[in-house]
């Protein structure tokens, strides 16, 4: 077996004196899909937030295919080997809940502006790519339409677009679905669903209980900036072992009546 | 009894005033923007050795009259650096640094008011800072402020006219003269006004057909 394509050892972020993630490890292998889930405030985003690159972590270390990612800034400054994590992002993919696009471009020059301006490709090269894109989210037809005048179901699948322009490694999608009407969920999560039987490896922050069951390989469940369960979505939902993670998939079965179906 | 019939056979001086007061207007709009623009991201830098002079300096920009300003620039920077910029030079310079303390704060506004989130979505797209901040920041940053710089620029070309103090033949010097020559001060400063509002005028049209092409295109 190869070496997983993302190691999380030990990560330790804290905002001031608050400890946001409490020395947290997982590996997800190539291909694989992640689900993490758990409830508001238990580090979930933050950890996608750090294996993107936006927050720094304090200790620990994160390497994606193999090169150093992120490493703790307490650490830095005593590694003898003057360990440097690279500022290259671009293998790591990152979706948004609240869609994130340019409001000032149009669907297809949002698509395009990182990867002519950070891969250097040229305006008819990009244009192609992102047009294959965006006919594989369903979004041919939008090209040169603004953010604006789109619902929040095509906006997220733009994004989804966007990010897969820069050919990454890995995507994170971080509670994608939670800012739309109930109506456009649907039409997002085909959208990943396709993208993870194309084989992407991805790290999935969800509410959608459905989506986990059916596409995760791994489910992690977290609280309190730690992992308290981890394992296959089959044994998390029908047996879990934690007592937290059971109070949790109750709270969370209540509040959508248990019968919510997905596509 | 308004009369400008004195007043006709100066008009080559008038227009050849309007187009100093224009150079005038051009050099220090130019300075103003991009040391505005420098200015706004210094002062919002995270290291205080460039934040701190910054503010120093548009506060002191800010609060001191413009006239002081361009005289001090005239009379100042030859005995002190034995350095001279000439009439219009050290109006235009003055005219800019002062006009770059007012855009500054006006542009950090506009970056602040530009969500959070288009950074993060920039940076996990493997943006640098300057790409960032030309294709994704500037452009939201701009449009958001576009009615403060348009009256900025308005006060700045209004302000050319204190180039005059220092003799620089613009405009206002043109009907001050005009007005020596005919004794006639009111017909020769009525033509001074509206020559000015022929000029700022359409600054004020121009941006607000911006601004309406922005809200329309964009949704």
């Amino acid at each position: 077996m190869a070496e997983p394509l993302i190691v999380v050892t030990g990560v330790v972020k804290r905002y001031g004196m608050e400890t946001v993630l409490d020395r947290v490890s997982l590996s997800v292998n190539a291909g694989q899909v992640m689900v993490v889930i758990g409830p508001s405030g238990s580090g979930k985003s933050t950890l996608l937030r750090c294996l993107a690159r936006l927050e720094p972590i304090q200790r620990g270390r994160i390497t994606i295919d193999g090169a150093v990612a992120a490493v703790g800034t307490e650490e830095l400054s005593q590694s003898s080997d003057g360990l440097r994590a690279s500022s290259l992002s671009h293998d790591v993919g990152m979706v948004f809940q609240s869609y994130n696009l340019f409001p000032h471009l149009s669907v297809l020059n949002n698509v395009t502006l990182a990867p002519r301006r950070v891969l250097g490709m040229a305006r008819e090269e990009a244009n192609t790519v992102a047009i294959e894109l965006l006919k594989r989210v369903g979004l041919e037809d939008k090209l040169h339409v603004f953010p604006g005048r789109l619902s929040g179901g095509q906006q997220q699948r733009a994004a989804i677009a966007r990010a897969l322009a820069m050919k990454p490694r890995v995507m994170l999608f971080d509670e994608v679905t939670s800012a739309l009407d109930p109506e456009l969920v649907g039409e997002v999560l085909r959208t990943m669903r396709a993208l993870a039987e194309q084989g992407m490896t991805m790290l999935v922050v969800t509410h959608e209980m459905g989506f986990a069951r059916d596409v995760a390989d791994e489910v992690i469940f977290m609280d309190k900036g730690s992992i308290v369960e981890h394992s296959s979505p089959d044994r998390i939902f029908d047996s879990p072992s934690e007592p937290r993670t059971r109070a949790f998939l109750e709270r969370l079965l209540e509040r959508e009546g248990g019968t919510r179906k997905h596509p | 009894m308004f009369s400008f019939a004195s007043i006709v056979s100066y008009l080559p001086d008038y227009l050849r005033g309007v187009m100093l007061t224009v150079e005038l207007g051009l050099a220090s709009a130019s300075l103003g923007v991009v040391l505005g623009l420098v200015l706004a991201l210094t002062r919002r830098s995270r290291f205080r050795a460039l934040s701190w002079p910054t503010y120093i300096y548009i506060e002191f920009f800010r609060n001191t009259p413009p006239l002081v300003q361009i005289v001090w620039l005239y009379y100042g920077l030859p005995l002190l650096f034995g350095f001279d910029l000439g009439a219009f030079g050290s109006a235009a310079v003055a005219l800019g640094l002062n006009i770059a303390a007012f855009l500054a704060e006006i542009f950090r506004a506009g970056i602040l008011g530009v969500d959070r989130t288009q950074w993060q979505a920039a940076r996990v797209l493997g943006l640098g800072f300057i790409d960032t901040l030309r294709f994704v920041i500037l452009p939201q940053a701009v449009r958001n402020v576009l009615p403060p710089i348009g009256t900025t620029l308005i006060y700045l070309i209004k302000d050319t006219a204190l180039a005059s103090a220092i003799g620089t033949p613009e405009l206002l010097r043109v009907g001050q003269l005009v007005s020596n020559e005919t004794f006639r001060p009111a017909e020769a400063l009525t033509v001074v006004a509206i020559a000015y509002f022929v000029l700022t005028y359409p600054i004020a049209l121009g941006f607000s057909a911006i601004e309406r092409h922005l809200s329309v295109s964009r949704g």
